[in-house]
C-alpha cells in the first residue's frame, strides 16, 4: 500500500506544488514587468504628431492605465481563455508569436539535450574505464574547460571559427532566409540541419561537459559497490561489467538530471539564440524587452518558468519511476 | 548545469589536493594583479594613444593582447576590467549568501507553515530562469549604476543556496546538542547562531566559491547584451562585447577576456569540488544545479 | 512650420534605425540639381527598356538589414525600413526627380497620375490618374481612392506622421472618376510637391472599410495593397519581407522578379555578416569595418552615392538642473571654442567611419549649392586650447583635471544607446578632452529617452545627426534664437544670437543664388566661429552590393527610389535568382481576384 501512494502520491503532491508555483511566478514576473518605467508606446514618443493625448488614448485602448490590480485580473482572465494579448513590437497576437517560436527553441535544445547526454555520458564510461590514466585527465580537463565556458563566447567563438575562419556553416537563423522556401524536401531538411550545427553543438558542448562530470563521479561512486564485485567475480569482461552493471546503476541519478537539463538548456539558449540569431523563445524575449513589449516578456518568462517548473517535475517523477529505494518515502 | 564531483575513493583526495593547490594559486595570482593593476597592467587601460595608427592592431610583442579600435590595450583593460568582474561577483555573492543563508535558516529552524509558505516561494522565483529575470529587470530599468547592479545580482542569487541551508537546518534542529542548548533556555537566535549555523557553514563556503566563478560568467553574458556593467567601466564580459561586432577582423578582444573568464570559474570550480570533498563527501554535497537557478 | 527637417539618429549605419523621418522622404533640398545629378549617376550601369536578352526576369535581390519595417501602410510608417519597402508597393500620383527639385513642377514623373493642371490662381492642382491604372487586385485606380487617402492622412485620430506636410492642403475633391483636385489653403512654391509626391496612394476599398481608430492593430494592415511595380508576397516579422514583380503593371513592370528582405533585427553582426558572405546581395548599413573584406572580394562592390547627412556635438546653453537659466559652462563663446580646438576631428572622424566620412564643416553639407566651403574652421590646436582655458581660470589639478575655485571642469554627453557610432564618437571624444583636463562622462539612453532629454534641455552636451535642409524651416528651426525658446523646439541647444539671426534671415530671403550664398556664408561665419557646437562629421554614403547587379541612380534621399529599374543580367544569373520564379504562375486578373479572397 504504501508503494502505491508512493508513486501517485509523490505525483498528485508535487503536480499541486507546481500550481501553486505557476501562479506566483505568473504574479512576480506580471508585477514586476508592470511597474518597470515607460510604456510599449515610447518608440512612438520620437514623432511629433503623436500627441500626450494620442498615446493617452492608445494605453486606455490597451487597458494600461487602470490599476496594476485590475490590469492583473484582467490579465489572468484572458490567459486562461488563451489569450496572451498583443504583441506591439511583432504586430500579432503573442501566442502566434509564441507558437512559432517554441518549435526553434525546443528543436534546438532537444538536440543539444540529445547529443550533450549522449556524447556526456559516453566520454563518463570511456573515463571510468580507466580512472586515473592520461586519457581520464586529459578528458577531465577538456569537460572542466568547457563546463566553465560562458556560453555566449563560446558561440562567438566557434562563430569565428566555423562561419569565419573556415566559412562551412552559416552564421546565423534558422534556415537560409530566401532559398528554403524553394528547395526540394530533403534539400530543405540539410538546410535545416547546417543552420542547427553551430547552436546545437555550442549548447551541446556546454551541457555534455556538465554531464560527463557529474556522471563519472557516479560511475567511480558505484565501481566498488558489492554487486559490481560479484559480476567481475563471475568472470564477466571489464566492458560488459561497466556498461550493463556500473552503469545500468550510475544512470539513475542522470535521468533526474535530464529534467533538470530542460530549464537550463532553456537559459543557455537564450544567449546561444541571440548570437547564431536563432529564432527561438529566448531570441522572441530579448526581442521584446528591447521594445517594451510587455504582453509578449511576460508571457514568454511565464512560459519559460512553466517549462522549468514541468522539468523539474520530471525530474522528480523520473526518479520515483526508476530508483525504487525513493518510494513510499 | 548540473555535475557533482565527490570522489570517495581515498587516492583522490590528494589528487584533489592537488588540483585545489593549483587552483588557489591561480586565483591568488589573479587577484593580486587585479588588486595591484597600475603596477603590472603596461598602459593606461582608457587611454587611447593614437586612434589611427593603433587601431585594433593584432597581438604584438608590445601589445601582447592586441588593442581594441580605439587603440587602447587590451592587456591592460584585462587587468583593470578583473577588479570588476572579481568584486562585482564578490559582493554579489556575499550578498546572495547572506540572504539564501538568513531565509533558509529562519525557514527551517521555524518550520511549519511558515516553512511551507516560505519554501513555496522560493519554489516559485526558482522556477523564473534567473538569466531571463535578470534581462528583463535590467533592461526595463535601463542603465542601472554598478551597485544596484550588484544588488539585483546579488538578490536573484539566493535561491537555490536557501533551500540547502534550510535542509539542513531542519535536520540539525532535532540533533542532541541543539536540543540539550534549547533545554538550558538559550533563545531561538542565539541557537540558530551559535549552535547551528556553524555546522551549516562548509555548505554555504562551498556555495560561495561556487557561485563566485558562476557570478562572474552571468555578469559577462549580461555585460555582452548591455545590460551589465555599463562603460566607462569594463569587465571582462564588456571588453568581449566590444569586439563582437568585429569578431570577423579583431578576434583578439573577445578571445582573451574570455580565456581569463574560463581561468578564474575554473579555479572556481576546482576550489569549491576540493573545499567540498575534503568538509565530507556526501553530505553537504552542492550541486550546481541549485546553484545555478 | 518645418515640413522637411529630419533630426534624430539616422546614422549611416546599421542601428536599429528608429529614423524619425516623418512619413515619406523628407523633402529634398533645391538648388542640387548639377551634384546631384553627377554624383548620382555614378556607378549605375543604365540601360532603357526590358532585359532583351531574356524573357525571363532580372533576377532575386536580396537585402540583408538590421531592422524590420515598423508597418507597410503608408500612412502609419515612421522608419525608414517602412518606407524603403512601402515605396516599391505603393506609387505617389506623380515622383520627385532625380534632380529632387520641389519647386513647382519641374522635373516630377508622372506615376499614378499621367498629368495634371494648375488652376490659374494656383490654389488647386487637378491631376488626371492613368485610366490603366490598377490596384493589385486588379480593381482599379480612382479619385476617390485619392480623395480617400488624402483625408485618411489629415486625420487627427490616425495621427499619420505625414499629416504636417499636408496641412496646406485643404481638401481633395472628384471631379470625374479619374480626376482628383486638390484645393490649397495657401498658395506656396512646394504645392505640387505636397500634393503629389508626399502621400502614398491607397485603396479605399481595402482600407475604407476599417474604423480609423482600428486601423493600426488592423491585421489588413499586414498584407498591403497598392499599385506599385512590384506587389507584396509575405511579411514573416522580424525575419522576412518579399515582394515580387507586379506582372501586370500598367506602365512597366519591376524588372526584378523579387526582392526580399532578410531581417537580423537588431544584430548588425548577423545583418553584415549575411551581406559578406553571399547570402545576401545588398547591404546598406555599411560601416567601416567592413570596409577590408569588401575591398578583398571579387563579387562585391560599394557604391557611393550623395546624401545629406551631418552629425555633431551641441553644446545645451541653458542650465540643465536649472532650464530657465543658462548654462554655467557653455554660455561663454570662449570655452566652447577651447573645446572644440581640444578635438582632433581628421583622426576621430577617421577612426569612427574609416573613408566613410569627413570632418562636417557646419551646419550643411558640402553637396549643398549654398554651402561655402572655404570658411575658415577652429583648428586642433590643443596647446591653444589649454591657454584659453587657463585664460578663464580653469587651471589644471592635481589629478590633472582642470578645476575653478573648487569646481571641477567636467560634463557629460548624451547618446542614443542605438547609436553604435555616436557611441564610439562620445568615448574618442572623452579622451580628446581628458587630454586638455576636462572630464567627460558619457551617458548612453534609449533612443526615445534621448529624444525627451533634447526636448528638455536636460543635457550637457550630446552628439546629434541631422538631414541638412536649407528650407526657410530649417535652419532658423534648429538654431535660430525664435525656437530656442518655444516648446518641443528643434534647437535643442538652445543657441540664440542676434547677429547671426538677422544674416540667416537676409540668407533666406535672397533673391538669387549667388546673392544666396554669399549671405550664407557669412551666417555660417558667424555660426561657426560662435561654437554652439562641434561639427564632427559628414558621411558618405555606401550601399554594397553583389556585382552582378545592374544597378539604376541612386536618389540621394532614398537609394532604393529606383529599385525597380535594377536587374541581374541572363548570364549571370544564380540559382538564387531563379528559384522559384518559374514556377510562379502569372498573375492574372483571375488569380488576383481568388487571392484577395
Amino acid at each position: 500500500m504504501a508503494e502505491s501512494r508512493g508513486i501517485v502520491g509523490t505525483i498528485v503532491s508535487r503536480l499541486a506544488q507546481s500550481i501553486v508555483v505557476i501562479a506566483i511566478v505568473t504574479t512576480i514576473v506580471f508585477v514586476l514587468i508592470h511597474i518597470a518605467p515607460g510604456d510599449p508606446f515610447a518608440s512612438a514618443m520620437d514623432n511629433p504628431n503623436v500627441t500626450e493625448a494620442v498615446r493617452a488614448r492608445w494605453r486606455a485602448n490597451y487597458g494600461l492605465d487602470q490599476p496594476l490590480f485590475q490590469q492583473y485580473l484582467r490579465y489572468l482572465t484572458n490567459v486562461a481563455r488563451g489569450d496572451f494579448g498583443w504583441s506591439f513590437s511583432m504586430h500579432r497576437p503573442v501566442l502566434d508569436v509564441l507558437k512559432d517560436a517554441l518549435p526553434n527553441t525546443l528543436l534546438l535544445a532537444g538536440t543539444a539535450l540529445v547529443l550533450g547526454f549522449a556524447g556526456g555520458i559516453g566520454v563518463a564510461v570511456f573515463q571510468a574505464m580507466r580512472p586515473g590514466s592520461r586519457r581520464d585527465r586529459a578528458l577531465g580537463a577538456t569537460s572542466m574547460f568547457f563546463y566553465a565556458m560562458p556560453d555566449f563566447w563560446l558561440a562567438l567563438m566557434m562563430m569565428l571559427i566555423f562561419a569565419y575562419w573556415l566559412p562551412v556553416f552559416p552564421v546565423a537563423g534558422s534556415i537560409d532566409p530566401v532559398m528554403h522556401e524553394y528547395m526540394a524536401p530533403l534539400a530543405a531538411f540539410a538546410d535545416r540541419i547546417r543552420h542547427l550545427v553551430l547552436p546545437a553543438v555550442t549548447l551541446a558542448l556546454l551541457s555534455g561537459a556538465a554531464v560527463a562530470r557529474y556522471q563519472r563521479a557516479e560511475l567511480l561512486r558505484v565501481l566498488p559497490d558489492d554487486y559490481v564485485r560479484t559480476a567481475r567475480a563471475k568472470g564477466l569482461s571489464e566492458r560488459r561489467v561497466m556498461l550493463v552493471h556500473v552503469l545500468r546503476n550510475a544512470l539513475i541519478p542522470t535521468v533526474s538530471l535530464l529534467g533538470l537539463s530542460l530549464p537550463v538548456l532553456f537559459t543557455g539558449a537564450v544567449f546561444i539564440e541571440r548570437v547564431f540569431a536563432w529564432p527561438g523563445m529566448g531570441w522572441v524575449i530579448l526581442g521584446g524587452v528591447a521594445t517594451r513589449d510587455y504582453p509578449l516578456v511576460t508571457a514568454g518568462v511565464i512560459v519559460a518558468a512553466i517549462t522549468v517548473t514541468l522539468g523539474s517535475l520530471l525530474a522528480d517523477i523520473l526518479y520515483v519511476v526508476v530508483d525504487p529505494r525513493i518510494r513510499g518515502r | 548545469m548540473a555535475a557533482e564531483v565527490s570522489e570517495g575513493r581515498p587516492g583522490w583526495t590528494r589528487h584533489i589536493a592537488r588540483h585545489a593547490g593549483i587552483a588557489a594559486g591561480v586565483l591568488a595570482v589573479i587577484i593580486v594583479v587585479a588588486l595591484l593593476a597600475p603596477v603590472f597592467s603596461p598602459y593606461d587601460p582608457i587611454a587611447q594613444p593614437d586612434i589611427i595608427g593603433l587601431k585594433s592592431v593584432a597581438p604584438s610583442l608590445s601589445h601582447p593582447f592586441g588593442t581594441d579600435s580605439f587603440s587602447r590595450d587590451v592587456l591592460s583593460r584585462c587587468i583593470y576590467g578583473a577588479r570588476i568582474s572579481l568584486s562585482v561577483a564578490a559582493l554579489a555573492t556575499t550578498i546572495a549568501i547572506t540572504l539564501g543563508t538568513f531565509y533558509g535558516a529562519v525557514a527551517g529552524y521555524v518550520g511549519g507553515a511558515v516553512d511551507a509558505a516560505m519554501m513555496r516561494f522560493v519554489d516559485a522565483l526558482l522556477a523564473i530562469p534567473r538569466v531571463l529575470l535578470l534581462i528583463a529587470i535590467l533592461a526595463l530599468w535601463n542603465g542601472l549604476p554598478l551597485w544596484l547592479l550588484i544588488v539585483v545580482l546579488g538578490v536573484t542569487g539566493w535561491f537555490g543556496l536557501s533551500r540547502m541551508v534550510r535542509a539542513q537546518v531542519l535536520s540539525l534542529r532535532e540533533m542532541d546538542f541543539v536540543t540539550a542548548a534549547r533545554a538550558v533556555g538559550a533563545s531561538g537566535p542565539r541557537i540558530l547562531i551559535r549552535h547551528i549555523l556553524p555546522n551549516v557553514l562548509p555548505t554555504i563556503i562551498v556555495a560561495a566559491t561556487l557561485g563566485i566563478g558562476h557570478v562572474i560568467i552571468l555578469e559577462a553574458g549580461l555585460s555582452y547584451l548591455g545590460l551589465g556593467v555599463q562603460p566607462p567601466s569594463a569587465s571582462w564580459g564588456s571588453i568581449i562585447q566590444d569586439g563582437a561586432d568585429q569578431i570577423g577582423s579583431a578576434w583578439w578582444i573577445s578571445l582573451f577576456p574570455g580565456l581569463l573568464i574560463v581561468t578564474t570559474a575554473i579555479a572556481c570550480n576546482s576550489l569549491g569540488d576540493a573545499i567540498r570533498s575534503a568538509f565530507d563527501p556526501r553530505e553537504g554535497a552542492v550541486t550546481m544545479a541549485e546553484i545555478d537557478s | 512650420m518645418n515640413k522637411a527637417a529630419v533630426k534624430g539618429n539616422i546614422d549611416i549605419r546599421g542601428e536599429r534605425p528608429r529614423a524619425k523621418a516623418p512619413g515619406r522622404s523628407p523633402r529634398p533640398p533645391l538648388g542640387l540639381l548639377g551634384i546631384v545629378l553627377l554624383a548620382a549617376v555614378s556607378g549605375c550601369g543604365r540601360e532603357s527598356g526590358r532585359n532583351p536578352t531574356t524573357g525571363i526576369g532580372g533576377g532575386t535581390l536580396v537585402i540583408s538589414t538590421a531592422s524590420d519595417a515598423d508597418a507597410l501602410f503608408p500612412p502609419l510608417i515612421v522608419s525608414t525600413q517602412g518606407r524603403e519597402v512601402a515605396e516599391q508597393i505603393f506609387e505617389p500620383l506623380a515622383n520627385v526627380g532625380d534632380s529632387l527639385n520641389v519647386f513647382g513642377d519641374a522635373g516630377f514623373i508622372p506615376t499614378l497620375a499621367d498629368s495634371w493642371k494648375w488652376a490659374p490662381d494656383s490654389l488647386s492642382i487637378a491631376f488626371h490618374l492613368n485610366p490603366n491604372a490598377r490596384w493589385h487586385d486588379g480593381k482599379p485606380v480612382r479619385a476617390r481612392d485619392v480623395q480617400f487617402t488624402i483625408s485618411l492622412c489629415k486625420n487627427p485620430e490616425l495621427a499619420a506622421p505625414i499629416a504636417p506636410l499636408l496641412s496646406d492642403i485643404d481638401s481633395v475633391s472628384v471631379a470625374d472618376s479619374l480626376t482628383p483636385v486638390f484645393w490649397f489653403h495657401r498658395r506656396s512654391a512646394q504645392e505640387f510637391y505636397d500634393a503629389a509626391n508626399v502621400a502614398l496612394i491607397v485603396p479605399e476599398h481595402v482600407y475604407g472599410a476599417i474604423p480609423v481608430a482600428q486601423l493600426a492593430a488592423s491585421p489588413v494592415l499586414r498584407h498591403p495593397v497598392g499599385s506599385g511595380r512590384f506587389e507584396f508576397r509575405r511579411w514573416v516579422p522580424n525575419a522576412t519581407i518579399e515582394i515580387v514583380s507586379n506582372r501586370n503593371h500598367y506602365r512597366s513592370p519591376a524588372r526584378l522578379d523579387r526582392v526580399i528582405w532578410t531581417i537580423a533585427p537588431g544584430d548588425f553582426g548577423a545583418a553584415s555578416t549575411r551581406f559578406l558572405a553571399g547570402e545576401a546581395d545588398l547591404f546598406a548599413a555599411i560601416r567601416s569595418s567592413m570596409l577590408p573584406q569588401i575591398a578583398k572580394s571579387e563579387s562585391l562592390r560599394l557604391i557611393a552615392y550623395p546624401g545629406f547627412k551631418f552629425g555633431y556635438m551641441v553644446f545645451n546653453m541653458r542650465d540643465p538642473a536649472n532650464p530657465k537659466q543658462q548654462n554655467p559652462l557653455f554660455k561663454s563663446a570662449t570655452i566652447r571654442r577651447a573645446l572644440t580646438m581640444a578635438v582632433d576631428r581628421a583622426s576621430v572622424v577617421r577612426n569612427v567611419f574609416d573613408s566613410l566620412a569627413i570632418p562636417s564643416i557646419g551646419p550643411t553639407v558640402r553637396a549643398m549649392a549654398t554651402s561655402d566651403t572655404t570658411i575658415p574652421q577652429i583648428a586642433y590646436d590643443p596647446q591653444r586650447a589649454m591657454q584659453l582655458l587657463d585664460s578663464l581660470g580653469w587651471h589644471a589639478g592635481a589629478n590633472g583635471i582642470r578645476t575653478r575655485s573648487g569646481k571641477q571642469l567636467s560634463f557629460t554627453i548624451m547618446v542614443p544607446s542605438s547609436s553604435m557610432d555616436r557611441q564610439k564618437l562620445a568615448v574618442l571624444l572623452q579622451d580628446q578632452f581628458k587630454r586638455v583636463g576636462v572630464k567627460v562622462g558619457i551617458v548612453s539612453v534609449e533612443p526615445n529617452v534621448f529624444e525627451q532629454q533634447q526636448y528638455a534641455h536636460n543635457f550637457d552636451a550630446a552628439i546629434e545627426t541631422w538631414n541638412a535642409d536649407p528650407s526657410p524651416g530649417g535652419l532658423r528651426e534648429s538654431w535660430g534664437s525664435l525656437a530656442a525658446h518655444t516648446e518641443r523646439s528643434k534647437n535643442y541647444g538652445d543657441y540664440s544670437d542676434a547677429t547671426f539671426d538677422v544674416e540667416l534671415d537676409s540668407a533666406l530671403s535672397a533673391s538669387s543664388q549667388p546673392v544666396a550664398r554669399t549671405l550664407y556664408s557669412r551666417a555660417f561665419r558667424t555660426l561657426i566661429g560662435d561654437a554652439p557646437a562641434i561639427w564632427l562629421f559628414e558621411p558618405r554614403n555606401m550601399i554594397g552590393v553583389q556585382k552582378r547587379f545592374h544597378v539604376a541612380a541612386l536618389r540621394a534621399d532614398a537609394w532604393w527610389a529606383h529599385l525597380a529599374d535594377w536587374y541581374v543580367p541572363a548570364d549571370q544569373q544564380t540559382a538564387r535568382d531563379r528559384a522559384g520564379v518559374a514556377e510562379r504562375v502569372p498573375v492574372t486578373d483571375s488569380t488576383v481576384a481568388a487571392r484577395s479572397k
